[in-house]
């Protein structure tokens, strides 16, 4: 039998991290695009981090930093009554790291192509820097932000190793497609854990599928 | 009467700009000069768009506003400047339709042009639907001087507008921007490394050459002399005029220049089109007299102002008809048998030559 839980935090999960993902990604990537800051590189390798890191890695430190213990963890334990570790809150905080290069990446690649000549001529007309920004660059890197939503999102839904570390498996709260299925072949329910393997195939193409169209669409005018 | 006063000193990497001119606060002024003598890095910086942390000295002022100062650590933003700018590869906003683009401006400087009426004149009506990718080279230079004008510019900068453009759409461009000039009196600031357009389009001239300002002034007065302009032709003087007859099987046309008539060969014009002639001086030839019965067409009465000797055997005489200057080259001997002096009365003679416009 097929439970909704597991798909409904996963979904949950998946878009509150890419909605903060873009909230913090785009002004990052805008800085990213141009700056000429000797920390620039620096700042870029540790984006790129989770793309060569194992995913046990990089929970591991997690997992450190969010306990009752650890930096992160102890501040929270000021605001908030609730520990950070195996709870929704810090896999949120692990997946926002986990997946910031795809959304990162393709965003700065998306501002440096609009590049400075065409801000130039909108600062000619009399836009100030945001006024160029929201009015210029925005619409001209909508492509970028297809690949950067898509991606962030589709990461997320994909992340295993990060959350295992730092979520736990708690049903309803933490526990996640990708970590149902391990525990149903561990247990070699493979009826069960073909379900939801198929589900997410089937989903994660209709999700590119439909990105790929909406990006050449985009690409006729852009 | 307005002006614009440029002082700026900046590193270039391979050499030093260092410049420093006031130019008129009307008509066309064009920067000339080879490519990569920092022409366009004036423009630049006119425009704010230049890296202050090279810059040495700036000091700019348009009609009495400071725009640069450096040493009072005044530098206005880009937008805050009411400077247009046309870039040679005109910039248009990609995603934006021809209408969007040219109101971009518009709405941000409050214009109190008439935007039907710039548009009616550049002639790009039918093209307000259509987007930048669907227009020809000289369409998108057209959109693009538009959307310049209509963001209420007092100064208009353009940097080689013409220079990435067939020959067929650059003789198409630039009747409007002489129309810029004349109609809207917008003073333009025009860069160029093309003599043909510099001696069609500009009022003034400033000359630069590895960052240096090396000669600047009237083009009447720079044409004579500098040879960066006149180049193999030797001295070379520009006559002003205004089509009156036109005789279409002989190809010739009747131009009014100071009351007098003067017959070039041509025919793409019309009546009352202002006309530049441009005229080497070696091809001018003096007399007491006008000549009857000579192959020559033009021999008009002119008034001689100065002579210079240039010490190869040459007087270089300049004389005035009007207001307007002429130069010819006479050997000693001829100025001697003619009796050349200030304030005579005489005849230049010249063939009828080609108009620049």
């Amino acid at each position: 039998m097929m439970e909704m839980a597991p798909i409904l935090v996963t979904l949950k999960l998946a878009s509150i991290t890419t909605g903060i993902l873009l909230l913090l990604g785009t002004p990052l990537a805008w800085w990213l695009s141009q700056t000429k800051n000797k920390f620039k590189t620096t700042l870029e390798s540790v984006v790129a981090l989770p793309l060569v890191l194992p995913p046990t890695v990089l929970g591991f430190y997690l997992l450190m930093a969010l306990s009752p213990n650890g930096f992160v963890g102890s501040m929270w334990a000021y605001v908030s009554d609730s520990p950070l570790s195996f709870s929704f809150t810090g896999l949120v905080i692990g997946s926002v790291i986990y997946s910031m290069p795809f959304v990162v990446q393709p965003l700065q690649a998306s501002f440096e192509m609009v590049g400075k000549p065409i801000q130039q001529a909108a600062y000619s007309l009399g836009a100030n820097r945001f006024d160029t920004f929201k009015n210029v660059v925005l619409p001209l890197s909508m492509r970028g932000f297809l690949v950067a939503i898509t991606l962030g999102f589709a990461h997320t839904v994909g992340e295993f190793g990060v959350v295992l570390m730092i979520g736990g498996n708690i049903p309803e709260v933490t526990q996640v497609l990708s970590i149902v299925i391990y525990d149903h072949v561990e247990v070699l329910e493979y009826q069960q854990a073909h379900a939801y393997s198929a589900g997410l195939l089937a989903f994660s193409f209709i999700v590119l599928f439909i990105t790929y169209s909406l990006n050449k669409k985009l690409m006729v005018r852009l | 009467m307005s002006s614009i006063k440029i002082a700026y000193k900046t590193s270039l990497g391979k050499f030093d700009l260092d410049v420093e001119f006031e130019i008129p606060g009307k008509g066309i002024s064009v920067l000339f000069g080879p490519s990569g003598s920092g022409k366009s890095s004036v423009l630049n910086h006119l425009a704010g768009l230049d890296d202050q942390s090279k810059t040495q000295y700036s000091k700019l002022e348009l009609n009495d506003v400071v725009y640069d100062d450096l040493e009072n650590n005044i530098k206005l933003n880009p937008w805050q400047r009411k400077i247009a700018y046309v870039f040679q590869d005109n910039r248009l906003f990609p995603n934006m339709t021809v209408q969007r683009n040219i109101y971009f401006g518009h709405k941000r400087r409050q214009s109190t042009l008439d935007v039907n009426e710039v548009v009616e004149k550049f002639k790009i009506k039918d093209l307000l639907d259509r987007y930048p990718d669907q227009l020809s080279g000289g369409q998108k230079q057209r959109v693009s001087m538009v959307r310049a004008l209509l963001s209420n510019p007092e100064l208009l900068i353009m940097d080689e507008p013409l220079a990435a453009l067939d020959y067929q759409s650059r003789e198409e461009l630039l009747p409007y921007i002489e129309c810029i000039h004349k109609e809207l009196t917008i003073p333009i600031i025009y860069v160029s490394h093309d003599i043909k357009e510099v001696l069609r389009l500009a009022d003034y001239i400033v000359v630069m050459n590895q960052g240096k300002v090396i000669d600047k002034g009237e083009l009447a007065e720079l044409c004579i002399n500098q040879p960066l302009l006149t180049q193999a032709e030797g001295a070379s003087f520009i006559l002003q005029g205004e089509v009156e007859k036109i005789f279409s099987e002989e190809m010739l046309l009747q131009i009014n220049c100071e009351n007098q008539s003067i017959y070039i060969t041509g025919k793409d014009a019309d009546p009352g089109d202002a006309l530049r002639i441009l005229i080497h001086a070696k091809d001018v030839s003096l007399c007491l007299s006008p000549a009857g019965d000579s192959s020559i067409l033009n021999c008009i009465p002119v008034v001689v102002d100065s002579i210079k000797d240039k010490s190869n055997g040459k007087y270089e005489v300049i004389a005035k008809l009007g207001e307007q200057l002429i130069v010819s080259m006479i050997s000693y001997r001829s100025a001697k048998a003619l009796g050349l002096e200030k304030g005579k009365s005489i005849f230049a003679q010249f063939k009828a030559t080609a108009m620049i416009k």
